[in-house]
């Protein structure tokens, strides 16, 4: 598995995963020849199968162009088997230049009408790509079940109205996104978080599992539940 | 290719290079951002300007000249390929440039490959003395140590000395005195002699602190008065010394001087190399850099960068 940070000139992927430190190469070297491929590639301190091609800090979305990316992901998938590329925000030469090698997306939003808006762009352009890109599936993140249920926030069932698209996951609001971030540990390697429960279940339906959505409801949050969830290994 | 790049060697003053650009518009928008530094900061350096394909009318020249007189830069030169940009020169009263402009010596750095990266704790930093009473009380030997790799299975890659610069290209402040030229790099392995360190291009000073993304690169020593934030990158061939944090990348001894040392008042580098040896920062919480150790001195050891607390020899 491979992961590429294509927001190059706001490298950030590297200090999320804690290897910034083992920066050495990145992705606008390999794209002009400086390196190979596998001495930009950084491994994960914990998981030995997962590698991360950094983008370049010094540079900007200029420094490459769809046709440089379509030959490195090419290049990736015959190493990896999955090759998950982050795009930087926008819908400008960045974001086309990661979608150039892409055969599925992944679209991310939170539940906020403005972003609701943009991913609702985001997901026309991909449509206008069809023949490339055959599948896109929605995360709705940092969703706040408390304020869900106030009507204080837009709920998945409102989020996929306006969007119409399959969904991937929902990831649940939670701080402790903040500490893993901080330590530079992905927090979907956490076992007692339940942001990282809504990350691992996205893989697992990334890999074609059956999953079912994780319980965001308040109303079904009661101190009964909590004691039958603890007692239950399964947590879903 | 980077839109603009400035190139400063010994004797040939400072040549600003805008021939990476598409058009007059982005060429002018960039030179301002660059020329912009300070008013001060262009003050009796030589400056020469290459304009490489661009195509100008004698009206477009007058105007980028008109932006490098505003922050007071009087091109000695211009170099330019275009018949009409000459014209439009010649126009405009300016000499064009001779020959060609000069260009970015070819450097060549070694680094590890780097999945062989590995977990290596070095802990044998040895004058990082936490025996005085009362330094800090947030001093912590471990804290700031580096990780150094073996150097022996480098692949030699080359990698342009000027990490091509980003668009927002202000920090190059290059000035060579001359008379630093007069010595001449020895050998690395050569013994050492009263002056430490080969000084082949004088000393860079700048006065300014390096944000992510922005990077210097200097073929003498180099002296930065500000910090150096994690994102940004110092290269130079000689020395580098930061009065203030370094946080960022630093690469000293570029082109095989192990004798370069890097020192600034607080060393907690990302990456530093010295000449052929690389070293990285342990995985440490991030989230505190004010704990710090005081002025340290990174060098190199039998091969291997270690840290020491800062003394004068």
């Amino acid at each position: 598995m491979c992961l590429v940070d294509m927001d190059i000139g706001l490298r950030n992927l590297d200090i999320l995963m804690g290897l910034e430190n083992r920066v050495v190469y990145n992705l606008v070297d390999v794209v002009e020849e400086r390196c190979k491929l596998r001495q930009a590639l950084v491994k994960d301190k914990r998981m030995p199968n997962l590698s991360l091609l950094p983008a370049a800090q010094t540079r900007d979305k200029t420094a490459v162009n769809a046709d440089q990316m379509k030959k490195l992901c090419e290049e990736l998938k015959s190493m990896f088997d999955f090759v998950l590329v982050d795009s930087p925000a926008g819908i400008e030469s960045g974001f086309q230049n990661a979608i150039a090698g892409a055969e599925e997306a992944i679209v991310i939003t939170t539940p906020e009408m403005s972003a609701v808006r943009d991913a609702d762009r985001i997901i026309g352009l991909l449509e206008a790509q069809k023949d490339q890109i055959t599948q896109y599936r929605l995360v709705l993140n940092r969703l706040r079940p408390k304020m869900v249920a106030n009507s204080d926030m837009m709920g998945v069932e409102d989020v996929l109205e306006i969007l119409s698209v399959k969904l991937l996951g929902v990831v649940p609001e939670d701080e402790e996104i903040i500490i893993s971030t901080n330590k530079g540990e992905p927090v979907s390697g956490t076992d007692n978080t339940r942001s990282g429960l809504a990350f691992r279940n996205i893989a697992r339906r990334l890999r074609g599992e059956e999953v079912p959505f994780m319980d965001l409801d308040v109303k079904n949050d009661t101190w009964v539940t909590r004691i039958v969830n603890f007692f239950n290994p399964v947590r879903v | 290719m980077s839109k603009i790049a400035i190139i400063s060697q010994p004797d040939q003053g400072v040549l600003i290079d805008v021939g990476g650009c598409a058009s007059m518009q982005e060429a002018i928008s960039h030179l301002s951002s660059t020329l912009q530094v300070s008013s001060q900061f262009w003050k009796g350096v030589n400056v020469a300007l290459n304009l490489g394909d661009l195509e100008l009318t004698s009206a477009q020249v007058a105007h980028i000249l008109a932006l490098a007189k505003g922050v007071g830069v009087y091109p000695y030169q211009v170099f330019a390929q275009r018949p009409l940009t000459r014209g439009a020169l010649l126009e405009n009263g300016v000499i064009l440039g001779d020959g060609t402009p000069m260009t970015l010596p070819a450097m060549t750095i070694k680094v590890p490959e780097n999945p062989e990266i590995e977990e290596d704790w070095e802990d044998e930093s040895v004058n990082m003395s936490d025996d005085e009473p009362g330094v800090s009380i947030f001093y912590e030997p471990s804290e700031n140590q580096l990780i150094t790799d073996d150097v022996t299975e480098h692949q030699t890659e080359d990698q342009a000395d000027q990490p091509d610069g980003p668009i927002d290209f202000e920090p190059k402040a290059p000035k060579a005195p001359k008379a630093a030229k007069t010595e001449k790099t020895p050998a690395p392995s050569e013994k050492k002699e009263e002056v430490k360190g080969p000084v082949q291009a004088g000393v860079m000073y700048l006065r300014q602190t390096l944000r992510s993304g922005q990077t210097v690169s200097h073929q003498g020593h180099m002296v930065i008065i500000g910090d150096v934030n994690p994102g940004a990158e110092v290269v130079a061939e000689g020395d580098i010394t930061v009065w203030g944090a370094l946080r960022g990348i630093a690469r000293a001894g570029v082109g095989g001087n192990n004798d370069a040392e890097i020192r600034a008042l607080r060393l907690q580098p990302i990456q530093i190399r010295i000449g052929d040896a690389f070293a990285r920062s342990p995985d440490r919480n991030r989230l505190h850099y004010d704990v710090h150790n005081g002025p340290e001195t990174a060098r190199i050891v039998d091969g291997k960068i270690k840290v020491f607390k800062f003394s004068p020899q």
